[in-house]
């Protein structure tokens, strides 16, 4: 019985490094390779001990697959690559590939500030990685080999973001990775059509939240921004390179614009030039109004937000600082938070989510008086948090599954119990059964595959010319013979199988016996059975030909005298299969004897 | 006052204390996934345990790195503990990062390795009060549940610490039936996970045994090894292993086999376990059964595992008779283990005997890695060395077969008896070819460097096979058999096998090879970089990035090996190349540029630099030196940049001809321009040209010590105004005062190294009075009040000598060296600011549910 094999490696019932094993007709994937922010040893990887028990990695998995640039979803990827040895294919889209390595490099720069830092990937290592991707584009099919084959679909969330399809033969599962249903400031909704496969694996982050409108949120984040630099404060919105920062630029750009406002804003590090050009390079992959305004404005050709200098964070009077890293662990936004954090006209907002240690989750967990470089520093500065993170809602993950109808639910990413009550939200409302595996749990899901059968032309035109245009919903019997070659099935015509195969055809006749009483000559039963079929059978051709015998189509009766007794006749009838009907009615008719001649 | 012997079992939480609540509460989740490589160690026994009568309070950690924080339990934790604990036991404080309980485990575990566990307790009765509590709490999250049950196995793993703990009946109440194994918590793997890795931190002591075996704790440990969950049933096939040993330790000689009754019970239950789960028919069991042996085989070398072998082979090698053999990848990794394992000798032939069966049993796929692992051993058996090596080389051995033109060709395994070559599984189907050659190819790559690998080496063979195979992925073989013919068929086009074949010619070229072979060789590569249409050349026009790239550091690494063989010089200046390369550093993706960059630095190292082909571009009137400080100072992206102050630093090494010009301008520009940059490693690369400079103009640090090896002094010590003048002409004190308040640690860290260095020497060179007599006071107050108010990106000015060694005096660069060397995490991973966060967030929701 076929199956389909999912273990989640990370993000099974939980949120902190995306790595699930599929294993789909034969073929095993692995899908997202992540690392986890909050460990600074092995934990930050997947266990891949359990895949490499199975023999060399290489061999073991088809591919793998990125669904979005997130270091939760391809943090592991060089370190799985370069270090642990797999040199297999790793799919992902085009933005993916390109803003990859900006992050990861990113990320290196934090662990080489870290002290201990063994076992990380180096610069070469990110590279040697991303010479090894097949970039992909949207809705294209992809032959990963001669059976299984991929296809990417919109996501959202982030730019270059997508869900895949993976299909061997008729077995099909999607995983979405990350993904939003609501367009933002500058990406689109997430979209799939209607693929209905055998396993639907979605994110579930927020699985019990209806968010409220992501209006408000801005409206929020606008109307505190704006409060602090009217009243001469400085505004910090630690944030990393790409994604989120764009979005926030956007919006205080336009807003700047609209209250023709003065006050700098500044966007430190030259990722912003990086990720702006990416953010060209890829229009196709934003919302609908930017790819529009793109013929005359670019939208991220930002005319308030200019490049920091180090030299700015001491200059007197309001300015709002994009800086990065987004967890104020390390680097420019920290140096700037530790200038400012002294005055309550300032204010820090931190616009995602902080690992355990960092000053960004201490100051949001309302700690005020930090230790930093062997002093302590009193925090008294506005501290805000705003989550712009974009991901499907309960409502958006219920239209998802609506959208692609598959015939089961796999639910990751997301926390047990909101999982539960999703899952129970989806077994309801679309009566398909929803499953949760915790990491390193395996389900497993029978399927039963369509093969595929294509039928032949002529075929179809004879049965059209027979009977009338058949009903849509009505099913109706096609004879054909079923030919199996090269792996494919193909329905022909009878003759054309004979022709294609080079065989003769051989005919098939039933023959009965059957007994009458009659004492004359067998040509003068004959005779009789003749004149008998032709009263009875008028709408027939009935022939008596010389030799004696009596056809009916292609019946063929002879009489016979009988061995024994003189006074009975025998009558042989035979017929092909095709007349199997009329010979057997012949059969019975004949039983039951000949009129009485005239004598 | 001092927990009695059951104070906790009776321990009355403070009314309104949120412990004494009993609303339901929500999970804490800290599923983290238990790894195999966390739960044994293969080869190391037990950890070594601090004697706990010998404890008296807690040791800092010796191995603990300067400015790393301290682990160990101090003051200001203790005080924090029970805060947290009522926080962990409260319903309506859900840990919000699940990170921190994990943190939190490894914490303890530092603290107990490093300290005694009764004391601990002693001291804090809220851990123990905490452990009661979720014992005594029906629906207990489940993450609070495992938290617990590996909290309590850490503390019980020293004797007095499980004593003190089971004086209440902590331990069997978490452990044993009445626990969570009864619980609807038992449902989630965190619960079972931590159950069973509460278990392995306990079982470290005999008393921890006798636990074991009283609480038929075992029959548990067995099932989970089915568990539906692959890191709990990993974990309990480990426990296993680790329990089996624990019992056998002290086991001196060679006792008697395991079902004399002489072994201990433990002992003896799991090794009946595992004689039922060989015997079974379901190859999961087989499987797990095989894997207690491996790892029991794998990490104890008493006596005993000669005993254990020698009951349980029979039953190993009746997995031989089966069809299919169950299990194979576990049969040869126990196997392997077994032949590894130092009780046994080359004597012993029953483990070599088994092995060579295994080898004709198995088919080529599975038997390969055996193989390997049999050939990689020094004291195995010549003639299964010979069957191993022939197992390897069959799959190449059919590919030459079947593409010989001639009969007599040379071929692999001519000749050797019962050599049946694998068609059936080369041709079973495309994958399973593929999939075997990929697999041949990667073991033979890996067994060829070794010194053990079998001699003679049949290189000409090998290198035939490989060519071979490349011409068949090209579609440029003609077949001679119909097997050929499908064989062709099958790897036409087949990337992977061409991708294996090319890094298996790579690791034979190592070895030398017959002329006729190498030839053969190379024709095949030409043939591999023609394809499709395309000459070498070109390859650095390829519309792929990426072979741009690998086109570049090609010749990046050719240009090193041959820049000084005049044939070289001349071919490569003959070609489009240079040119090409050259027009590279203008590539629309920034790891061309990069490379680019760096192929061109050293192609004009070498003198074999290309005229500029765009006068239009910015800074090519100037040469390769205007070109590249055109990248420096306008590229958007880092690695360029990068790539060019690291050319930028070797010219200046070298002394290249553009440097040498006005050596000091150049320096002076480069500085300049770095100083700016905003990626860190840019900026520290240019402290090491900044450090190249200091040496060429004050000589090699330390060169005047009579122990240090006798570089060339650039200049001598009187010289030493002229040399300071230099530095401040380039200004190089600027640019390192700057960097030292760099908010990127590894930058200010260099920055500070680089000062200090220089402070040094010139102190080693008579300091003040060399340099020119005193400084004026004023100007060197002027430049450190600029420095210390933080207006780093302002110039120092122009200082004199005496100035400039005067304000390196007046810094504090060591007090700087000490903070810089802490590291950036250093107040994330120490314990208080773990326990603070915990704190802090208990009374945080809104972040809850937030992520990237």
């Amino acid at each position: 019985m076929p199956e389909i094999r999912v273990t989640p490696l990370g993000a099974g019932q939980d949120v902190g490094r995306s790595c699930i094993l599929v294993s789909i007709g034969g073929k095993n994937v692995m899908l997202d390779c992540g690392m986890h922010m909050g460990f600074n040893d092995d934990r930050r990887f997947p266990d891949f001990s359990y895949i490499t028990q199975n023999g060399r990695l290489t061999d073991f998995l088809d591919c793998v697959i990125i669904s979005h640039f997130h270091l939760d979803h391809c943090g592991a990827l060089p370190y799985f690559s370069e270090m642990v040895g797999y040199d297999g294919p790793i799919y992902m889209t085009h933005p993916t590939q390109a803003i990859c390595p900006i992050l990861l490099e990113d990320y290196r720069k934090i662990a080489v500030d870290k002290k201990g830092e063994a076992n990380f990937f180096t610069s070469q290592m990110i590279k040697d990685c991303m010479k090894k991707v097949v970039a992909v584009h949207l809705h294209q099919t992809v032959q990963v080999d001669d059976e299984l084959e991929i296809k990417a679909y919109y996501a959202g969330h982030v730019l270059g973001a997508a869900m895949f399809q993976i299909k061997v033969g008729s077995e099909s599962v999607v995983y979405t990775g990350d993904y939003n249903m609501t367009p933002d400031r500058h990406l689109g909704a997430a979209w799939i059509d209607k693929c209905r496969p055998d396993l639907l694996i979605t994110e579930s982050t927020y699985a019990t939240t209806i968010r409220d409108s992501k209006r408000c949120r801005e409206r929020d984040f606008l109307k505190k921004v704006h409060e602090t630099v009217e009243r001469g404060g400085k505004v910090l919105i630690p944030v990393f390179a790409l994604g989120r920062a764009q979005e926030l630029c956007i919006l205080l750009e336009t807003f700047w614009e609209r209250m023709n406002l003065k006050v700098p804003i500044y966007f430190s590090t030259g990722l912003t030039e990086k990720a702006n050009h990416y953010y060209k390079l890829f229009i196709t992959w934003t919302n609908q109004k930017i790819r529009k305004t793109f013929v005359h404005r670019n939208m991220f050709e930002f005319k308030h937000i200019k490049a920091f200098d180090r030299a700015f964070a001491d200059n007197p009077g309001p300015m709002v600082v994009f800086a990065t890293p987004g967890m104020l662990h390390a680097g420019q936004s920290l140096q700037i938070f530790r200038k400012w954090a002294g005055n309550e006209k300032n204010m820090v907002i931190m616009p995602g989510y902080c690992v355990q240690g960092t000053v960004g989750h201490k100051i949001l967990s309302g700690q005020r008086k930090l230790e930093m470089e062997g002093r302590q520093l009193e925090v008294r500065m506005q501290v805000e948090y705003m989550s712009f993170s974009a991901h499907a809602d309960a409502k958006g993950i219920m239209q998802l599954v609506g959208q692609a109808e598959p015939r089961r639910v796999l639910l990751v990413h997301g926390e047990a119990k909101k999982m539960e009550f999703l899952k129970q939200k989806i077994e309801q409302e679309f009566r398909v059964s929803c499953y949760m595996p915790a990491n390193g749990e395996t389900v497993t899901l029978p399927t039963s595959p369509s093969i595929p059968v294509s039928v032949s032309l002529g075929l179809l035109k004879r049965e059209m010319a027979q009977v009338p245009l058949p009903e849509a919903k009505k099913p109706r019997l096609l004879h054909g013979t079923l030919i199996m070659k090269e792996g494919n099935f193909r329905l022909v015509s009878s003759e054309q199988a004979l022709k294609e195969l080079g065989l003769a055809e051989h005919q098939l006749r039933f023959t009965c016996r059957v007994h009458l009483h009659d004492t004359r000559k067998e040509q003068e039963t004959a005779l009789r059975v003749y004149s008998h079929l032709k009263s009875v059978l008028r709408d027939h051709c009935v022939q008596h030909l010389p030799d004696g015998s009596v056809t009916v189509e292609s019946i063929l009766i002879q009489a016979a005298a009988h061995s024994e007794d003189p006074g009975t006749k025998v009558l042989l009838v035979s017929w092909t299969y095709q007349d199997e009907e009329l010979g057997s009615y012949l059969t019975a008719l004949l039983k039951k004897g000949l009129p009485q001649a005239p004598s | 006052m001092k927990p009695t012997h059951n104070s906790f079992c009776h321990y009355k939480f403070p009314s309104g204390s949120p412990w004494s609540r009993g609303s339901p509460r929500p999970s804490v989740s800290a599923s983290s996934p238990l790894r195999a490589s966390q739960v044994v160690k293969p080869g190391a026994g037990p950890p070594e345990r601090v004697d706990p009568a010998a404890g008296r309070g807690f040791r800092r950690t010796d191995g603990t790195r300067a400015g790393a924080p301290s682990l160990a339990m101090d003051p200001e934790c203790a005080l924090l503990l029970p805060g947290l604990c009522a926080v962990l036991a409260d319903p309506g404080q859900p840990v919000a990062d699940d990170t921190c309980l994990e943190k939190l485990l490894d914490w303890f575990q530092t603290v107990t390795e490093t300290g005694s566990s009764l004391r601990l307790l002693q001291d804090n009765p809220c851990l123990v009060e905490l452990l009661s509590h979720v014992l005594g709490t029906q629906d207990a999250p489940a993450g609070l549940l495992s938290f617990a049950l590996r909290l309590a196995g850490i503390f019980g793993a020293q004797e007095s610490g499980f004593q003190y703990l089971q004086q209440g009946e902590l331990l069997s109440g978490l452990f044993g039936d009445a626990g969570p194994l009864g619980q609807a918590a038992w449902t989630v793997p965190s619960v079972r996970s931590g159950w069973v890795q509460g278990l392995r931190s306990l079982a470290q002591h005999p008393s921890a045994l006798h636990f074991l075996a009283d609480h038929g704790v075992l029959d548990t440990v067995f099932s989970l090894q089915r568990d539906p969950s692959l890191f709990v049933a990993s974990a309990a096939s480990q426990l296993l292993a680790h329990v089996l040993a624990l019992s056998m330790q002290g086991a001196a000689g060679s006792p008697p086999a395991p079902q004399d009754g002489a072994w201990p019970t433990c002992a003896r239950r799991i090794v009946g376990h595992v004689e039922e789960s060989l015997c079974s028919t379901a190859a999961p069991q087989v499987t797990q059964a095989l894997n207690v042996l491996t790892s029991t085989l794998g990490r104890c070398h008493g006596h005993w595992t000669k005993a254990l072998w020698a009951q349980l082979s029979p039953l190993v090698a009746r997995l031989l008779e089966r069809e299919p053999v169950p299990a194979a990848h576990s049969l040869v990794d126990l196997l392997l283990s077994v032949a590894r394992s130092p009780v046994f000798s080359s004597a012993d032939s029953g483990p070599w005997d088994m092995a060579a069966r295994t080898l004709s049993r198995l088919g080529p796929l599975q038997a390969g890695p055996l193989a390997l692992g049999l050939l990689k051993l020094q004291h195995c058996p010549q003639t299964l060395r010979t069957q191993a090596f022939g197992v390897l080389l069959q799959p190449l051995a059919c590919v030459l077969k079947a593409s010989a033109q001639a009969p007599e060709a040379a071929g692999l395994l001519d000749g050797a008896p019962g050599s049946s070559v694998p068609v059936d599984s080369l041709l079973s189907s495309k994958s399973a070819c593929v999939g075997l050659l990929c697999q041949t190819l990667a073991l033979l790559e890996e067994l060829q460097p070794l010194p053990q690998r079998p001699s003679p080496w049949p290189q000409e063979a090998l290198l035939g096979a490989a060519v071979t195979m490349l011409r068949l992925c090209g579609g440029g073989a003609a077949p001679a058999s119909s097997l050929g013919g499908r064989l062709c068929r099958t790897l036409a086009g087949c990337v992977r096998v061409q991708r294996a074949a090319l890094d298996f010619l790579g690791t034979l070229s190592q070895g030398a090879g017959p002329q006729e072979s190498v030839t053969q060789v190379f024709a095949a590569l030409l043939e591999c970089l023609e394809s499709p249409d395309s000459s070498p050349t070109k390859r650095l026009c390829s519309p792929c990035w990426e072979v741009r790239d690998s086109a570049l550091e090609f010749l990046t690494q050719l240009s090193r090996c041959w820049a000084e063989q005049a044939d070289f010089r001349r071919a490569l200046l003959a070609s489009e190349v240079p040119r090409l390369a050259r027009q590279l550093l203008q590539d629309p993706e920034s790891y061309v540029r990069a490379s680019a960059v760096t192929a061109v630095g050293q192609l004009s190292g070498w003198g074999l630099q290309p005229a500029s082909t765009s006068p239009q571009h910015p800074g090519a009137q100037q040469g390769l030196l205007g070109e590249l400080l055109h990248i420096l100072t306008t590229d958007s992206e880092g690695f360029p940049r990068r790539a060019v102050t690291q050319v930028l630093t070797e010219w200046l090494r070298a002394g290249h001809a553009d440097v040498a010009q006005d050596t000091e301008q150049f320096v002076a520009t480069v500085l300049q321009v770095v100083s700016r940059d905003l990626d860190w490693e840019v900026r520290a690369q240019g402290l090491e040209l900044a450090r190249v400079f200091l040496v060429q103009t004050l000589g090699q640090p330390g060169a005047g010590c009579p122990y240090a090896v006798g570089l060339p002094v650039a200049s001598s010590p009187s010289a030493l105004p002229a040399a300071l003048h230099a530095l401040g002409r380039v200004r190089l004190l600027d640019f390192a005062l700057c960097a030292l308040l760099d908010c990127d640690r590894p930058v200010a860290q260099k920055a500070c190294d680089l000062l200090l260095s220089l402070r040094a020497e010139l102190a080693r060179r008579g300091g003040l009075q060399e340099a020119g007599g005193s400084p004026d006071p004023a100007a060197v107050e002027a430049a450190l009040r600029g420095w210390r108010t933080g207006e780093q990106g302002q110039p120092l000015g122009e200082l004199a000598p005496a100035a400039m060694l005067a304000v390196l005096d007046a810094m504090d660069l060591e007090g700087f060296r000490g903070r810089l060397a802490e590291s950036s995490d250093r107040v994330e991973r120490s314990p208080q600011s773990l326990l603070q966060d915990m704190l802090a967030a208990a009374g945080v929701r809104e972040n809850q549910a937030d992520c990237y």
